[in-house]
């Protein structure tokens, strides 16, 4: 195997901030976009659970529609697509100015695809509550909204952290398709580091490391978080 | 919108259909892959061999916190490199698929055994089974029974999946739609033409696997 | 036949057997009865190994149980256990339930194995339902089954961890009947239920246990006549009121 090791090259200057670049724009993207799914799909869990047939159709719509189309078709629908459908003036603005098109419509695409995820992981969090609970609720005179607010949600959120930090982990790994529509992000900086360098293996251990050690930063704050907040007796919702 | 160009889906089916071919291959070979390498992982690790249990664990979670894109590059990379010479792109990411999904098919499996439960083991051992005939006869027939749908919709997920060999040119059904779209200036049609395919192969996907859901249940 | 001598277990920090120590001989049927929590279950379980214990010897017929040189699996295969969930093999038949360990584990033939299995099936009244599938099978029927399927082995002990526990009342008496007959057929047996009736039809000892200590010890007669501790008393009034 004929290969010329230079693992310098990765402090070398500009190869460095280009990691660092990378990664500043992946915890960016999976930030904001985690947002975006948190409360959508929070909303969309509640519409599923809820008594309105009407909102359950909404949900159980949005959910079929977002996780049976690739992530990658969506963000291209997003990116090409879409703009295209507006209205002119509309149109013109996501072609032309909108801010960082790039960045924008990976976080939208991102966080509408998870949003579908999440709403399935609180669903099933309601649901393992049971309606038991969310009889006695109504039964004290709570109107569902409160039974919401007051009793299915605040133990919904404590047994399902386990899966919203395993959704969260994936949207940061999601968010290497960046990549394909120009976005500056972890892997798309390896990549360019190799196709410049040809160190491939440098770089892609570079980013290899460093997705590893983020997942497992994140784990250890979820299992401490899931420590702190954890229901005396309550058995967890597993992954 | 104006006019949807149908007809460019229409005269093109063949080229398109040759993409898909190379999905669903890639698709039914990494599934195949997964789920051998993964029984075996699981197996390793349920029985808690010294050392190999270790490896397989590290390997899962390996192979679980990195994007499946840069497993992607990665192969494509080395391949290669390490047989010393250039090789398609197509065996270099079936590997990369094979290698990821085996993490998550391990996990399903895993998780499948497990719930087969305890006092099922217990009845086996208690007639004196050995801990290899206990597995055989008892636990991994009702596991693999209850694991059906969840393996169909991993298979889902990874089809899915295959759409990103995008990022190193592979023909598969995404990419060939992509070329006719940049070259006679349809994306609109070709991109949603994609999506309304994944969708419908997907969503019947999933239905099956509810079914088998509700039929294996005792 | 069967020897717990100073037998302890902990899980982790908390003990749940204390310095037990009793015996079964051949032809006995003791009844090991006690609150929930007293560690009956577990005692019980200790004599087939499939629950370990850190301290004490357990001795099966002149096999020690904890030695590494006892091949488990060949002790297991001569005492009988049933469990309070039945746990039949789901994915079977009746038939191939009993069947399963008399091929698999003693190595019997297909045919030999088919007509004990329809032989047992019919002891315990149940020779109509050999092909059907546990699922369809009521809980007296599947516990029944069970019993067939321990008896299979040819054991020469067998053990009940709650047979009827788990059972609507008015299949219990269903099983407590084929454990009647096995106890005047001669059968060794060590029985942990809450069945008072039973052990005073056919036991010969009671063994009461109470927060993982063995509380008495005595002849059935004695036990129920006249019980010396407080604990037992406070027990049998609560269970025989019912």
């Amino acid at each position: 195997m004929q290969y010329n090791w230079d693992w310098g090259i990765l402090f070398r200057d500009p190869y460095i901030w280009w990691l660092v670049d990378g990664l500043k724009w992946t915890l960016m993207i999976a930030m904001c976009a985690w947002v975006l799914a948190f409360v959508l799909g929070s909303a969309l869990g509640i519409m599923r659970t809820s008594i309105n047939p009407y909102l359950r159709l909404i949900g159980t719509t949005y959910v079929e529609i977002f996780r049976n189309i690739p992530l990658l078709v969506q963000l291209f629908l997003w990116y090409f697509v879409f703009p295209e459908l507006l209205p002119e003036e509309a149109g013109r603005w996501v072609k032309r100015e909108m801010p960082l098109p790039g960045f924008t419509t990976t976080v939208w695409a991102l966080g509408l695809y998870t949003a579908s995820r999440v709403c399935e992981q609180v669903r099933s969090g309601i649901d393992a509550i049971g309606i038991g609970q969310r009889n006695a609720g109504r039964a004290i005179g709570l109107s569902e909204a409160k039974v919401y607010i007051h009793v299915l949600l605040p133990n919904a959120y404590r047994i399902i952290i386990a899966p919203l930090t395993s959704e969260f982990l994936t949207i940061f790994k999601n968010s290497s398709l960046a990549l394909t529509i120009g976005v500056i992000e972890l892997t798309s900086m390896t990549r360019q580091i190799e196709e410049y360098t040809f160190q491939g293996f440098e770089a892609f251990t570079a980013a290899t490391i460093i997705y590893s050690l983020v997942t497992f930063t994140v784990m250890g704050f979820m299992l401490h978080l899931e420590k702190r907040l954890h229901v005396p007796g309550r058995i967890v919702v597993e992954k | 919108m104006g006019d949807f160009d149908f007809a460019i889906i229409y005269n093109n089916i063949p080229f398109l259909f040759e993409g898909m071919k190379t999905t669903l291959l890639l698709t039914v070979a990494a599934v195949i892959g997964g789920i051998v390498i993964g029984t075996v992982l699981a197996i390793i690790r349920i029985a808690n061999v010294p050392i190999l249990a270790w490896i397989a664990a590290a390997y899962v979670n390996f192979f679980r916190s990195l994007p499946l894109i840069l497993v992607i590059f990665w192969l494509y990379f080395l391949v290669p490199l390490v047989l010393g010479r250039p090789v398609g792109a197509f065996s270099s990411v079936l590997i990369a698929f094979v290698l990821f999904e085996a993490a998550y098919y391990s996990e399903i499996i895993r998780a499948g055994i497990a719930s087969v439960s305890s006092g099922q083991v217990a009845a086996a051992r208690a007639i004196g089974m050995t801990y290899t005939q206990c597995m055989r006869f008892i636990v991994l027939p009702q596991a693999f029974k209850a694991m059906i749908p969840v393996l169909l919709t991993q298979a889902i997920i990874l089809f899915q999946d295959t759409s990103l060999v995008y990022v190193v040119g592979l023909k598969d059904f995404l990419v060939s739609a992509e070329l006719i779209a940049n070259r006679d200036q349809k994306l609109i049609e070709m991109f949603m033409f994609v999506a309304v395919v994944y969708f419908t192969i997907c969503f019947a996907g999933s239905l099956l696997s509810s079914h088998l859901q509700r039929k294996l249940s005792t | 036949m069967i020897h717990l001598k100073n037998v302890s277990k902990w899980y982790d920090s908390f003990q749940v057997l204390d310095n037990c120590s009793t015996s079964v001989s051949k032809g006995e049927v003791v009844v090991v009865c006690g609150p929930s929590g007293s560690g009956k279950s577990t005692l019980i379980k200790a004599v087939n190994g499939l629950e370990p214990v850190q301290k004490g010897e357990v001795t099966v017929d002149g096999m020690v149980v904890s030695d590494k040189k006892t091949n488990l699996n060949h002790l297991r295969a001569r005492i009988g256990m049933v469990f309070q969930n039945f746990e039949l093999f789901p994915h079977m038949s009746v038939l191939e339930n009993v069947k399963l360990g008399q091929i698999k584990v003693l190595g019997r033939a297909d045919d030999a194995s088919e007509v004990k299995a329809k032989a047992l099936l019919d002891r315990v009244g149940l020779a109509d339902h050999a092909n059907k599938f546990p699922s369809q099978l009521s809980g007296g029927q599947q516990q029944r089954v069970a019993i067939a399927r321990g008896l299979a082995m040819d054991p020469i002990a067998m053990l009940f961890d709650e047979p009827t526990s788990a059972l609507d009342p008015e299949m219990i008496n269903d099983v407590l009947d084929v454990m009647v007959e096995l106890a005047h057929d001669g059968m060794t047996m060590m029985v942990v239920t809450h069945e008072m009736g039973f052990a005073k039809k056919v036991a010969d000892r009671v063994v009461f246990m109470d927060e993982g200590k063995i509380v008495e010890d005595a002849k059935k007669d004695d036990f129920f006549g006249s019980p010396r501790s407080d604990r037992a008393q406070l027990f049998l009034s609560k269970i025989l009121s019912h």
